[in-house]
């Protein structure tokens, strides 16, 4: 019991972890994003390629953290 | 914990023996047990290949998508000479596959090899829309509604096991790394037939570097090809796992209230105000993730592709 306790709240506190990064990162790629179309309107469409797939890369990670974090539920 | 027979029954349980929230909403999402299959099949070299759930949708999905697609091209080929303006689902259909080749495979792959990829991402990208998509459709669901209360089919009868809770087949780890195995191929046969097959291996290392460093570089590299795949699997099928559990989740409350204040005006009074709403609400959002996943899917493998052919090592 003991043990399944410290692997829950190792799972939650992962995944708190895991939202404060991801948040963190997405938040500084929109900014970076609204930045430059705000500074180059013309360039937004480029822009927004440009931003996509370190976006998705970073939205990866978060969800391996994730299922991470499930599994140590899971297997505990 | 994997049983599905327990989902169907958990709402008329829940007056008796209590709400499991997390067991009805893992029984949801999970594939159904090999125990009890849709249609069972013999063993072939030690393999079941008794159809499941999930398998059974995966199948639906690609019939649907074979049969739409050839049927409205056919259509419209045969109609050329007097509609050379698509119309209709052909429309939609062109303007999905100009994007996908125009937006995602030619600023990737590059010009040469455009015209080999676009018909593979274009199938990748349709199959994991079509079978995302599905999973919104509370169809399935429906039937087990009308079978608990109008119907009433036995336990073992086709229709009642295939309509054991909601089915999105790329929510499963075991679809979408079959999917991101087809990537991971796609990607050395891309790399082969750009430099040939020793250069391929050659160009995933950089050259000229003081020979120490390939001792730390080559492992990397080896671990990178795997881990772009695995990543592919897990993005997706958590994705669309995450959003079905959350609304699950959400809608458990109407049974987890109605325990809690031991009444039913409880529970349809908050399924009324929070429950409902919020479903409904990501429900919506589901759309969007649903899109842009088929999207990452598709542009990343473009990608991996591009980065196989355009090696600046």
């Amino acid at each position: 019991m003991e043990g399944n306790a410290i692997a829950f709240m190792g799972a939650g506190l992962g995944l708190g972890l895991i939202v404060i990064g991801a948040g963190l990162g997405i938040g500084k790629l929109a900014a970076g994003a609204a930045e430059a179309i705000g500074r180059q309107p013309s360039a937004a469409a480029q822009i927004t390629g440009a931003v996509n797939l370190p976006l998705f890369l970073l939205e990866g990670v978060a969800i391996l953290a994730e299922v991470f974090a499930l599994l140590i539920v899971l297997l505990k | 914990m994997f049983q599905p027979h327990e989902a169907a029954h958990a709402a008329p349980k829940a007056a008796t023996e209590g709400f499991n929230a997390g067991e009805t909403i893992i029984s949801h999402v999970a594939n159904s047990s090999i125990d009890h299959p849709l249609i069972h099949l013999p063993k072939i070299l030690g393999i079941d290949f008794s159809v499941t759930k999930h398998v059974f949708m995966v199948w639906l999905v690609a019939a649907l998508l074979f049969l739409i697609v050839t049927t409205v091209v056919r259509r419209y080929i045969r109609a050329e000479k007097e509609h050379p303006v698509p119309r209709g689902v052909m429309n939609a259909l062109e303007a999905l596959v100009e994007f996908i080749r125009d937006a995602i495979v030619q600023p990737n792959v590059g010009n040469k090899w455009v015209r080999t990829w676009t018909p593979l991402l274009l199938t990748l990208f349709l199959f994991i829309l079509a079978g995302n998509l599905i999973g919104l459709i509370p169809a399935f669901d429906v039937l087990a509604l009308l079978n608990h209360t109008v119907l009433h089919l036995p336990e073992d009868s086709f229709l009642t096991r295939v309509t054991h809770g909601g089915t999105t087949a790329t929510g499963n780890f075991n679809v979408t790394a079959a999917l991101a195995t087809v990537t991971f191929l796609t990607i050395i046969i891309a790399g082969v037939r750009a430099h040939g097959f020793v250069k391929h291996w050659k160009n995933m290392v950089p050259t000229g570097l003081p020979w120490p460093i390939y001792f730390l570089l080559i492992p990397i590299e080896i671990m990178g090809m795997f881990v772009r795949p695995f990543a592919l699997t897990m993005r997706l099928a958590a994705n669309m796992t995450g959003g079905h559990i959350a609304i699950l989740a959400i809608l458990s409350f109407v049974f987890i209230f109605t325990e809690l204040f031991a009444s039913a005006a409880a529970g349809v009074g908050v399924g009324v105000v929070l429950s409902l709403p919020l479903a409904v609400g990501i429900s919506g959002l589901e759309i969007i993730v649903v899109l842009v996943q088929a999207y990452v899917f598709t542009l990343l493998t473009a990608v991996f592709i591009g980065m196989a052919i355009h090696a600046h090592h």
